[in-house]
């Protein structure tokens, strides 16, 4: 009823909500912590001073001393980093990948979409975590062996929702009106395309930047993943788990900061309007 | 006459501000009530408001008396006791709100089980019953997916009326053709003529004519005639009931057909076309000429607006060829949808969308404010997206769009088929006017045979038999 629709106006679906506000300044909390930590308080993560063995916190160390005498905060900085950066090149990298595939699937359709889609289910096929094991094995250099096995294993997401979404809209009036009055694919993809599939991206990518972080952060707790000295978020948890008696806030930090990191990054994904 | 309900100082309200309403009615058993408005005209937040179904956000005021009980309209928990026992509602395109999963005779026995309290055996007798009387006998064990459209809709009709003596239907004809509209009609008057009341909600004429009984015209949420039906659709008291019946095609003017000249335009030639297995048409000759207008009439479902694609090239037909005058460029070849928002970029302001399109064929933007003075539609609409816009409006917004490339030829599909009676007047003399003034070639396809009879000059009718090509006048006598 235009009466209703005009005078009554629905909440609008664009913009962030407040749920997705309070995860994005979590966020930037988390990443603003691992970036000026190491300028304001300039300390060597992997310095050791076994004199400081489980010290708590001075001024040059103000979350404390681990069990070999390193800042913890330096240590946790460094190890937030790695994450996000990982998780950074693994989301821009697989949603590249997955879009730009997803389109080319639904837009020509025929054999680029059975090949693309053949490509996708096979990856499905192999449990995610067993394919950035096998990377791993391959590639010598651990981060980089998470980036590409993780990109791998997120892009069919991607894929899947992208194609979905334009194989719909490829076909509907309103595409082919654009067409008909002259426009190119470019022209489409920026003014009908994207727009729908911004939001639904946003909330894919967030996902996804919260699995890789687990997965490197899981890999790490048992052993396969950075290896020590590095600091990372998981090694810092099985490190400091033999003293969790005598430090129990040392133990603490890693898991808080990866918490605070998922959750702010979930915020983002679940807080969109219904 | 007994009278069945009686509804006093209806209105409705939201935020302080009244959206409609104070109206006054009575429905009498043996004598059809229908309340006639265009799209927003409040029309059905009245009948939402009498039978306690208001969406939310929005509350009613006023007193309905039924069966000698009084009930007030601001707590509407109240009426819900005589949903399905007095009250039956059917509610818009019905078809929508039957359970796909579920077998017809199953859906109406759960109806008599549930709200008449009857066990189950004699549920499914009555079930049957109902599907009989409604020549649906065989129907029963199919499901909503396998039901036609008149069939789905008489299944939720007696799905609806369970119990009720007194039907409410909201917009029944909505969606339908001719021949469907009247069948619904039929459907809502045998229950009068059982001694029930019926209250329709319609911007149907046709409907308001057919079922006749009284009549009320709704404007902005006044009524402003109110009267037996066929007193007030002959002989209207009010401008606006005027307005109404000079806007529905039957009352326009025939056309007169003039001869063509020039070159054809858009020529097809031994169209072959089949969908799902079935054949559409084969060996079909269509042929537009510049200035000329083509109606294409056919019941829903027989390819109209495929064919338009195949003129347009949008669509291979499996046979036949098709030929396009030369030396003119593509994109003077265009088409106007029939769900006007739906032809936008839907998150893309509308003088955004211009913009890139006066961009990209480095067309004269100047001509922008002077064709929306010729459209009579406002600036303001540019600064505002496709759905914070009317249907009309937006309509008119694409034949704009269009009329900047300037066609050569342009295929209406169904262009008003979701709008109002005076809208469709409007767009429907505009785009005629245009094909005149400026030559293009124009094929409007329709479902309803008067308004093609009002504006082409040609008719090709599509038959699921055989097609044929008549001049529009000899199709109208």
């Amino acid at each position: 009823m235009t009466v209703a629709a005009t005078d009554i106006p629905l909440a609008a679906s664009r913009g962030w909500s407040r749920t997705q506000a309070t995860g994005l300044v979590l966020l930037l909390a988390v990443v603003a912590f691992a970036l000026l930590t190491p300028l304001l308080v300039p300390v060597d993560p992997l310095k050791q001073s076994l004199r400081h063995t489980l010290a708590g916190p001075d001024a040059a160390a103000p979350f404390g001393y681990d069990h070999l005498g390193r800042s913890l905060m330096a240590r946790l900085a460094a190890a937030l980093r790695l994450s996000l950066l990982i998780a950074a090149a693994a989301v821009g990298t697989s949603a590249l990948l997955g879009v730009g595939l997803g389109v080319l699937a639904a837009w020509r359709g025929g054999l680029a979409d059975r090949l693309a889609s053949l490509l996708a289910d096979s990856v499905l096929a192999l449990p995610g975590l067993l394919t950035v094991l096998i990377i791993m094995a391959i590639v010598p250099n651990t981060p980089l062996a998470f980036w590409i096995g993780l990109s791998l294993v997120l892009w069919v997401e991607y894929f899947r929702l992208t194609r979905a979404t334009v194989s719909r809209m490829i076909v509907a009036p309103g595409v082919q009106a654009t067409r008909l009055l002259g426009f190119g694919p470019f022209y489409i993809f920026r003014r009908h395309l994207w727009p729908e599939l911004a939001p639904m991206l946003l909330t894919v990518a967030a996902l996804g930047a919260a699995t890789t972080i687990m997965t490197v952060a899981a890999l790490g707790f048992v052993s396969v993943g950075m290896r020590p000295p590095t600091p990372e978020l998981g090694l810092m948890m099985v490190e400091l788990l033999p003293y969790y008696r005598e430090a129990p806030m040392a133990l603490m930090s890693p898991v808080l900061a990866t918490f605070l990191t998922l959750l702010g990054l979930n915020l983002i994904a679940g807080g969109r309007r219904a | 006459m007994t009278i069945l309900l009686k509804a006093a100082d209806v209105a409705v309200h939201a935020g302080g501000r009244r959206f409609a309403g104070p109206v006054s009615l009575t429905l009498q058993g043996g004598r059809p009530l229908t309340i006639l408005g265009q799209t927003g005209s409040g029309k059905t937040l009245l009948a939402q408001a009498v039978i306690g179904t208001l969406p939310q956000g929005l509350s009613a005021t006023g007193q309905v008396t039924v069966d000698g009980r009084c009930h007030d309209l601001s707590c509407p928990a109240e009426l819900r006791a005589l949903w399905g026992r007095v009250l039956g509602i059917l509610p818009q395109e019905p078809w929508l709100s039957l359970d796909p999963l579920m077998r017809a005779r199953d859906q109406i026995a759960e109806g008599h089980a549930l709200v008449r309290g009857m066990g189950r055996t004699q549920a499914r007798a009555a079930a049957e019953r109902d599907l009989e009387q409604l020549g649906l006998r065989d129907a029963g064990d199919r499901r909503p997916d396998q039901l036609s459209g008149g069939m789905a809709q008489r299944v939720a009709f007696a799905a609806a009326r369970t119990g009720g003596r007194i039907v409410i239907a909201d917009e029944p004809t909505k969606g339908l053709d001719a021949a469907r509209r009247d069948d619904v009609a039929q459907l809502l008057l045998s229950e009068v003529q059982k001694g029930g009341a019926l209250l329709t909600i319609t911007h149907d004429l046709a409907l308001a004519r057919a079922l006749g009984g009284d009549l009320m015209v709704v404007r902005e949420g006044q009524v402003v005639e109110e009267g037996p039906a066929a007193r007030a659709l002959s002989q209207p008291r009010h401008d606006y009931t005027r307005q109404l019946i000079a806007a529905d095609p039957s009352s326009w003017p025939p056309a007169r057909p003039r001869p063509v000249k020039g070159a054809p335009l858009v020529e097809c030639r031994g169209i072959t076309m089949t969908r799902g297995g079935r054949r559409l048409y084969s060996d079909l000759h269509l042929v537009v000429h510049p200035g000329e207008i083509l109606g294409l009439l056919g019941p829903s479902g027989c390819g109209k607006s495929t064919l338009g694609d195949v003129a347009l090239g949008l669509v291979r037909p499996d046979a036949g060829q098709i030929r396009r005058a030369t030396g003119i460029a593509p994109c003077r070849f265009q088409k106007i949808y029939q769900d006007p928002p739906s032809a936008f970029p839907r998150h893309v302001r509308l003088g955004q969308a211009l913009d890139d399109l006066v961009r990209l064929h480095r067309l004269d933007g100047g001509r922008i404010p002077l064709l929306l003075d010729r459209m009579r539609l406002s600036p303001v609409l540019l600064s505002r997206r496709p759905s914070e816009v009317s249907g009309g409006e937006l309509q008119r917004l694409a034949l704009l769009r269009v009329l900047l490339l300037d066609p050569v030829f342009l295929f209406a599909d169904e262009p008003t088929s979701r709008l109002d009676l005076i809208t469709q007047a409007e767009v429907t003399r505009l785009l005629v006017e245009t094909a005149r003034d400026t030559g293009m070639g124009l094929l409007l396809v329709s479902h309803d045979r008067d308004l093609i009879d009002a504006s082409a000059d040609r008719c090709l009718m599509l038959d699921v038999t055989r097609p044929s090509m008549a001049p529009a006048a000899r199709l109208a006598s």
